[in-house]
């Protein structure tokens, strides 16, 4: 029998410097103070069914294996309860890390390939980003398309339903005026997180900057 | 003695390198050679160690050999070595006090980053204390008698252990405690561990012996209402609670309390957690000391809402016959004792487990704390030691559940430090009473201390489970047939690295330590400090373990910090030597920096006497004149600022040295 996986990790596999990368990040702050005593995991609803449990997810970032915790299935399954963050006795914000996870993964393309979830979230963003609204069939369809198309067939029972109720709309529902929207998302654009630190600074001192 | 006026001002200065504490930021040399210029500086040295030996005996030579009459030692704070160099200006033949100490350790070149400015900085402060010292006048410290009796304030282990320790040595103590028996959190313990002990064998005969002491004053059921005076002479007031029951007839035959006329105890049981019930009228538990009962008003028949009525038929009294023990009109009384020194051994309280809802404790009948447990396993507990749950049936699997209310920023953020060794135990009687499977679940195993972490072994083999993870909920909700009926335990084995869900009949939280709730209010009344999480601040971590900052009170035990039986009684016996220390030395030398009053000028306005903190200020009525009790002044200048007429001075701060020490910060060379 062949063995496939390799449980060692190689400092070569490390990215020094991304945990600090992460902490400098609004609500990772508290990210070193994590030990390890897996309350987030034993409040996480879907724990059971992650890759890797949202604590090793922590650990990963804290030792610097970046690929490893951006690959995870972890992050895309996180449904953002924040009871992990509500219970974590260290006061650390996961499911703000969580989503600063997912950020990079989609920056980085190297999110686990025919996964629904990160296609998911990126149509949803582009369809509101281009029309204003989000129509929910369409954004279904376009994500059973481009991940596991095929499972779409074992829901044709739901979509009849839908359809008889006239909550199957196939034309893209849109606002009126569009450009004064892509105005204020392009002024969003600009905003980077430099400019947020900038500005937390000027009133208070940032959580944790001092360390 | 003196010889300001008569004599010229011989001055020497003496800066100290610190090794490199001072150096590296100071330019020592420099500073002698810039402060060898001023007026009435005879001699300047720059040394390694001015408090090592040979740093004093420089001082020594120097004042016979350049005749010096004035000494300035620049180096770290006064309050580590003013003392010192006290000592050495006196063996050179110099009244102490014609010394000034400069602090350029703490107050500069620890908290300077630039030499040039640290070295002006060192320079402008010795400036100054050359031109004050050359003011100084010559004083004498004063003695002042210490009251030879102490109070114990707390009735556990460490007020027990450190008032047998006083009396034993042939003092009086009194031992004041709040409950109508003394014996604190230990008495309600089954076992202790590692030794498995049993916590009453040990702690009983402590317990009688300290009731019978012939130099104990034993006042249960009584609090400090107030305390005045200082170090050496405290006058406390101490609120005698009415337990309606005449202590020295009572014989604790108990006929009372079998013949009250409710027939069922009824009412909850402190002592047992709540876990069983008691009559109105009833002794804590069997080894209560002193062995006298109490009446609770609020739940006797004869009193309504704490009110006497004379509703009840009094049953009890009819039983206690010719003795006449029972006295329903008692009132609170209270008493005034003198005494020299005092320590506080007020204890903790266990964290409310309710305050973390997800562990279901109040809304699960069969979730207990640990302090429950320790009274179900309890053979004088409300089962007889047999391990019977709420709903009646003997759990078949017991989850430990570590740190609660302990390592968590959202409740308290400290290591409770017992909790996991108790836990240890807890498995261990749990598993002799029952045979059930347990588990426990903690963080982190934290057994330092002798023998403990042999017992952390002896559970290992004895087949205790143990998996690393916090608990994230304790659930009735059911995800499997085997789960009906359970409570569920939904963690994380952080080592294996999955996440379970282990169903158990009992579910144990090991709570953690913290201070008393009304911890604030005897700080207050104390004089005392507290450290950010509610403990009594000790004078130093390390090196004054149980002196707190008001000097002849001492701490001991769980008010300043969660810690085991030997640690406390350890502590307790500190407490009790730094107590004998003080009383049977007999006098305090006191400071000379006293305030006192120039008579010809005080008119007599007393604006001061309302002001003074310690309460040292009267007012002569003869005389029209306020009157300074030099013992109770502590010299904190308060009624040196506000005299409308300028006729108060104080020692070591008069005007002119003030004033000098200012001009010399400020001066230019």
């Amino acid at each position: 029998m062949k063995l496939k996986k390799r449980i060692i990790q190689y400092e070569a596999e490390r990215v020094v410097g991304f945990a600090d990368e992460i902490r400098n990040v609004p609500g990772c702050e508290e990210l070193r103070s994590c030990i390890q005593c897996g309350t987030c995991s034993g409040v996480c609803p879907l724990s059971t069914y992650m890759d890797y449990s949202p604590r090793q997810i922590i650990g990963m970032v804290q030792s610097g294996f970046k690929d490893k915790a951006l690959r995870s299935h972890t992050i895309w399954l996180c449904a953002s309860c924040y009871s992990c963050a509500v219970e974590c006795p260290r006061k650390i914000r996961i499911t703000d890390i969580m989503y600063e996870l997912k950020q990079r993964a989609i920056q980085e393309r190297i999110y686990p390939r025919r996964f629904p979830i990160p296609i998911l979230a990126q149509e949803f963003n582009k369809m509101a980003q281009t029309h204003g609204r989000v129509t929910e069939n369409v954004l279904a369809a376009i994500m059973f398309l481009k991940s596991t198309w095929w499972t779409a067939f074992g829901m044709w029972r739901l979509g009849l339903g839908l359809m008889r109720r006239g909550r199957f709309p196939l034309h893209l529902e849109s606002i009126k005026r569009k450009d004064e929207l892509n105005r204020m998302l392009k002024t969003l654009d600009k905003v980077t997180i430099d400019m947020l630190h900038d500005e937390r600074g000027k009133g208070e001192p940032a959580r944790g900057g001092g360390r | 003695m003196d010889n300001r006026d008569s004599q010229e001002i011989r001055i020497g200065f003496y800066i100290c390198h610190c090794g490199s504490n001072i150096a590296a930021m100071v330019d020592c040399p420099a500073v002698a050679k810039a402060i060898g210029k001023l007026a009435g500086v005879v001699l300047t040295r720059d040394y390694k160690y001015m408090c090592s030996d040979p740093g004093q005996e420089l001082i020594r030579k120097d004042i016979a050999e350049f005749k010096l009459n004035r000494v300035v030692v620049a180096s770290c704070s006064p309050l580590l070595h003013e003392k010192t160099f006290r000592g050495a200006v006196e063996a050179g033949g110099l009244n102490p006090f014609y010394f000034h100490m400069v602090n350029i350790r703490e107050h500069d070149a620890w908290v300077h980053t630039d030499k040039a400015e640290a070295t002006e900085k060192a320079c402008a402060l010795s400036r100054a204390a050359i031109r004050r010292v050359a003011k100084h006048k010559a004083l004498e410290v004063k003695r002042v008698s210490v009251h030879p009796d102490v109070l114990v304030v707390g009735g556990g282990i460490a007020g027990i252990h450190a008032a047998m320790t006083i009396a034993n040595a042939g003092r009086k103590v009194y031992l004041v405690e709040r409950e109508p028996s003394i014996g604190g959190h230990m008495a309600k313990f089954d076992k202790t561990f590692p030794t498995l002990d049993c916590a009453a064998c040990i702690l009983t005969p402590k317990m009688s012996e300290a009731g019978s002491h012939p130099n104990i004053t034993l006042m249960t059921y009584s609090e400090v209402a107030k305390m005045d005076g200082y170090v050496g002479n405290y006058t406390v007031t101490i609120k005698r609670k009415p337990r309606y029951i005449k202590e020295d007839v009572c014989t604790g035959c108990q006929e009372c309390i079998a013949n009250c006329v409710y027939k069922e105890p009824k009412f909850r049981d402190e002592f047992n957690e709540g876990l069983g019930k008691r009559k109105p009228v009833y002794i804590p538990f069997p080894q209560a000391t002193p062995q006298v009962v109490a009446i609770d008003s609020r739940t006797c028949l004869n009193f309504k809402g704490g009110v006497l009525t004379d509703m009840c038929k009094k049953s009890c009294v009819a039983a206690c016959g010719e003795k006449q023990a029972i006295d329903f009109t008692q009132q609170e009384i209270l008493q005034e004792v003198k005494v020299g020194a005092i320590i506080i051994a007020t204890g903790f309280q266990p964290f409310d487990a309710a305050r973390i809802p997800q562990y279901g404790y109040g809304r699960y009948p069969n979730v207990y704390t640990a302090l429950e447990i320790e009274r179900l396993v309890n053979a004088s507990g409300p089962t007889s030691g047999h391990v019977i749950m709420r709903d009646g049936t003997e759990p078949k699997s017991i989850g430990i559940i570590h740190c609660v209310g302990s390592r968590d920023q959202k409740t308290n953020r400290w290591c409770s430090k017992v909790c996991c060794m108790y836990s240890l135990k807890l498995a261990h009687l749990l598993k002799e009473h029952t045979g059930a499977e347990i588990y426990n679940f903690y963080i982190d195993m934290r057994t330092p201390g002798k023998g403990y972490e042999e017992f952390y072994d002896k559970l290992l083999e004895e087949g205790v489970h143990f998996i690393r993870g916090r608990v994230g909920e304790v659930t009735d909700w059911a995800a499997s047939p085997e789960e009906e009926g359970k409570l569920v335990v939904r963690v994380e084995d952080t080592l294996a690295g999955y996440v379970r869900r282990i169903p158990f009949d009992m579910v144990v939280l090991a709570t953690g330590l913290e201070p008393k709730s009304d911890a604030q209010d005897v700080r207050r009344l104390f004089n005392m400090s507290c450290g950010s999480e509610g403990f009594f601040l000790e004078r130093h971590p390390k090196l004054a373990p149980v002196s707190t900052f008001s000097d002849g009170i001492y701490i001991a035990g769980c008010c300043q910090g969660p810690r085991d039986i030997p640690d406390t009684v350890a502590q307790a016996g500190a407490a009790a030597a730094e107590v004998l220390v003080l009383v049977d030395k007999g006098y305090i030398e006191q400071e000379p920096n006293t305030a006192f009053i120039l008579d010809e000028e005080c008119c007599g306005c007393k604006s001061c006497i309302p002001l003074c903190p310690y309460t040292a200020i009267t007012f002569d009525a003869t005389r029209k004149k306020a009157v300074i009790n030099e013992a109770l002044c502590k010299g904190c200048g308060t009624c040196v600022a506000a005299c409308p007429s300028g006729s108060i001075v104080q020692n070591l701060f008069e005007d002119d040295e003030i004033f000098s020490e200012i001009e010399g910060v400020l001066a230019h060379d």
